[in-house]
């Protein structure tokens, strides 16, 4: 639907379901799908194949993801387009493959090495999952980037109705891309300025790129935050379970609501600093040791506070244990 | 009796061991675990040889375990 081409894939625990439907549908539809030898091969697929003008996309794990930093920076530096799917599962190392967020840093921050940044959408349900990987294809030709798709084992293992709507798109030619015609013969795909003003200049160049999708980009969820006193921040599985716990909190009567960030990079801001000056108390649960934690207590920047409520190697918090988590810190705070 | 264990919630349904097992003792099952896989269920009591391979070509570690047993 996303007019998606080309799918380069590798298999990894929990995102083989999705090559394997790829092996079957892409095909089908006259598209193309490709198992490579190792993770290190897909991205550099992913490289030539997005050079060449198609829209292409893969799916991995932490472990994968990480075996294709180097390709993911030389994506980010020749601004090629491309769509990445993180289903993160628990680690460090071969870990395993229940849930986990732990590649936040990874994944948002750029894990490749140098300056640059890939656009980050994260659903929380197989319907998002669906819309932000369909739209996921002209954001990253829009802005020549890449998007990742940060989703987690939950997510990816959950059995929900989607309604496939939309209108199925395709890239046009792209001006800037090599089609092996007289056109295109001038077009050059590269990372490389060993002058450095040039280098500098592309830098910048990619710098001011990244500014204008931040700005462009943003979305979120604001659910019962208006009033609430805490606001729970969550994203994929942790925000399911956050929306539950809202609901049991207002029915016992506390103001709590639950702020969903839907895309990590660019990271809402603005609204993180709008109730740090209302000094409303944040609590951001994931399963992680305080990925997100960290960003929002950045943002926050001390004037309200910022509690963490993380998980590891599976383990998910239940609704009961964030409610009495919660009523736990009110009391503490009227005693 | 030579059976196999499978720590279901820890299954996460790949079949190598159904496939490995040359006695067919190794099913997929209907019914989902906790994580949402169809776990393996050993179907074989009658003719389990605890000959390991099932063990030996599971990925994940642990969660299949082989008990063989002498017969007095």
């Amino acid at each position: 639907m996303g007019g998606c081409t080309h799918f380069f894939g590798y298999p990894i625990t929990p995102a083989s379901e999705i090559a394997q439907q790829a092996a079957y549908w892409f095909p089908l539809a006259g598209r193309h799908f490709l198992q490579a030898e190792s993770e290190v091969s897909v991205i550099n697929m992913l490289y030539g194949a997005s050079s060449a003008g198609a829209r292409v996309m893969t799916a991995s794990s932490g472990p994968g993801i990480a075996l294709m930093g180097e390709g993911l920076s030389y994506m980010a530096g020749a601004c090629l387009p491309a769509v990445v799917v993180d289903m993160q599962r628990s680690g460090p190392g071969l870990g395993n493959i229940w849930p986990e967020q732990s590649d936040y840093n990874m994944v948002v921050k750029g894990g490749g090495h140098g300056d640059y940044r890939t656009i980050v959408l994260a659903p929380y349900s197989a319907q998002e999952m669906f819309e932000m990987t369909m739209k996921s294809f002209e954001i990253a030709d829009r802005y020549r980037m890449t998007v990742f798709i940060l989703s987690d084992a939950y997510i990816g293992q959950m059995m929900e109705q989607v309604s496939i709507e939309g209108i199925p798109s395709e890239s046009g030619k792209k001006d800037w891309a090599v089609y092996a015609d007289a056109q295109s013969r001038s077009n050059l795909i590269t990372s490389i300025y060993m002058n450095i003003e040039k280098q500098s200049e592309h830098n910048r160049k990619l710098q001011k790129t990244y500014e204008k999708a931040s700005r462009e980009l943003l979305e979120f969820e604001h659910v019962a935050t208006e009033d609430a006193q805490v606001v729970f921040v969550a994203y994929g599985i942790c925000a399911r379970i956050c929306l539950s716990a809202v609901r049991s909190l207002r029915r016992l009567g506390l103001k709590v609501g639950l702020f969903r960030p839907k895309t990590l990079w660019p990271l809402p801001e603005q609204e993180i600093k709008q109730f740090a000056a209302a000094k409303k108390t944040l609590v951001v649960v994931e399963l992680s040791s305080g990925m997100l934690a960290s960003d929002i207590s950045l943002y926050a920047n001390g004037a309200t506070e910022v509690l963490h409520i993380g998980s590891f190697g599976g383990a998910t918090p239940t609704v009961t244990s964030l409610v009495d988590r919660i009523i736990e810190h009110i009391g503490d705070r009227h005693a | 009796m030579n059976h196999v264990e499978i720590h279901r919630d820890e299954c996460k349904g790949c079949a190598v061991c159904v496939a490995a097992c040359p006695h067919g003792c190794l099913v997929i099952g209907d019914t989902l675990n906790l994580m949402g896989y169809q776990y393996v269920e050993f179907v074989g009591n009658d003719r389990c040889t605890a000959c390991g391979l099932c063990f030996t070509v599971c990925p994940e570690p642990g969660a299949l375990v082989v008990y063989g047993m002498k017969k007095v």
